[in-house]
């Protein structure tokens, strides 16, 4: 990250995520001190998993750029005010699945669609279908196999609407009005 | 975008104009602010050519569009010259008319914003601009995801499997709940507890475990509470974690239920 608080002094600031590998790298040094051999042992098991999920990586790079070009959340966030409910859940299923980023970010966003009449309970199936991350699919199935990435997919998207179901049971009046 | 409407009288109820040139009224409406001109047609001057005055007047109110019954051919010659964009065949009241003429213009504008993200297919922009958002998120990913591997490597060569054994000790509902647990206190890309719940895996640690672990990490957050607490209500973010917290222990009992069916 680059910081131009003065305009004649640039600073380099090291991001938070860089800052993190290097603890990692700093805590391999300390520890290769203690255990050299289990330091070893540990190098290795991370080549591994690296090499492991090089190519799903390369996958979900390249599935991260076609939702890219063809899919907007804001465009399904845009119609969550509209259509019959079961139209408005899939589509909050549906934003939620495309989502990305950090959480932090999508709040302001929902709070506006809250403020203009969006149900708690679309909000909730949002957030909940945030754990299904399609270009990150590949790097799943390499850990744990196709049929148990399908299931859990499904089982997660089943459980957006019960989660949607009770938060609107909670929070939502039977008219619509809040 | 103005538009101007020829009618009978000067109200909103008055009906449109069959002909251009022989109608007493012209509207002149701002779509957009909603102001209106009703002017009196040079036909009450007497003279000839009122057609083509009446032509000269909404050019002159740079109008972007006439809505009438009828339009001659010389009269949507000029119009159209003068980029004004005629609509024929509008019958009923000037508010009828202006009603389904703005209805008209919604509908195709929903059906532009519809078909938009493929018209992107095309624009090389757009492929580029999603090639650098895709670098950019993988760069913002990758340092933290390598970091979490070398540390789940570290795990595996110091964490000895009884260790593990006596956090998880194989009886589904601890197991399950365990794994929910650490799951809510942790945040961050998936990807990450996907590294993480693959080697948990490998040294042994149940499925239910595990799958309650990925489910957590993203569906409940405990760090986050806060902020969403702050962006949706205190209510609203404690009934949906909760819940959340819930559902993830019940998927991963079925989860295990369902891979044992399938014999894995």
């Amino acid at each position: 990250m680059v910081s131009n608080e003065s305009k004649k002094e640039w600073k380099i600031m090291p991001s938070s995520q860089v800052v993190f590998l290097s603890s990692v790298f700093a805590f391999y040094l300390v520890l290769w001190r203690v255990a050299p051999e289990k330091t070893t042992l540990a190098v290795r098991a991370s080549i591994g998993i690296l090499s492991s999920i090089l190519l799903p990586l390369g996958l979900a790079f390249l599935l991260m750029i076609g939702l890219n070009i063809f899919l907007k959340p804001l465009h399904f966030a845009k119609f969550l005010g509209k259509g019959t409910t079961i139209k408005r859940t899939l589509l909050s299923a549906g934003a939620g699945i495309i989502s990305a980023g950090p959480i932090y970010a999508w709040y302001p966003i929902l709070k506006d669609l809250r403020d203009k009449g969006a149900e708690h309970s679309l909000i909730a199936v949002f957030l909940v279908n945030r754990a299904v991350k399609p270009f990150l699919l590949p790097v799943m199935i390499s850990f744990f196999g196709w049929t148990y990435v399908l299931i859990l997919t499904l089982l997660t998207l089943a459980g957006s609407l019960l989660v949607g179901a009770v938060v609107g049971f909670f929070l939502d009046s039977p008219t619509g009005s809040q | 975008m103005k538009v101007a409407v020829p009618a009978e009288g000067p109200n909103f109820n008055a009906r449109v104009s069959d002909r251009l040139g022989l109608s007493p009224y012209l509207f002149i409406v701002n779509l957009e602010s909603k102001e209106f001109e009703i002017l009196r047609s040079p036909r009450d001057s007497g003279g000839s050519g009122t057609g083509m005055q009446m032509v000269a007047l909404i050019i002159a109110k740079k109008s972007n569009v006439i809505l009438t019954d009828w339009c001659s051919s010389i009269a949507e010659k000029h119009l159209s010259a003068h980029g004004v964009d005629i609509v024929t065949g509008m019958s009923g009241t000037v508010a009828e008319v202006l009603e389904n003429f703005e209805n008209t213009l919604k509908i195709q504008e929903e059906k532009v914003e519809e078909l938009a993200p493929l018209a992107r297919k095309i624009d090389r922009r757009v492929v580029a601009q999603a090639v650098l958002s895709a670098s950019s998120r993988f760069k913002n990913l990758l340092p933290v995801m390598m970091g979490v591997v070398f540390l789940v490597g570290l795990f595996s060569a110091f964490i000895s499997e009884e260790f593990l054994a006596s956090l998880f000790s194989g009886r589904i509902w601890w197991d399950s709940f365990w794994g929910v647990s650490i799951g809510s206190v942790f945040a961050g890309n998936p990807i990450n507890s996907y590294v993480i719940g693959g080697k948990l895996l490998e040294l042994g640690v149940s499925l239910v475990a595990v799958t309650a672990f990925i489910c957590s990490w993203v569906t409940v957050g405990l760090i986050q509470l806060p902020a969403e607490s702050a962006a949706m209500g205190w209510k609203f973010a404690f009934v949906r974690n909760l819940s959340c917290f819930v559902l993830s222990m019940a998927i991963s009992f079925l989860m295990m239920l369902i891979m044992n069916l399938f014999g894995r």
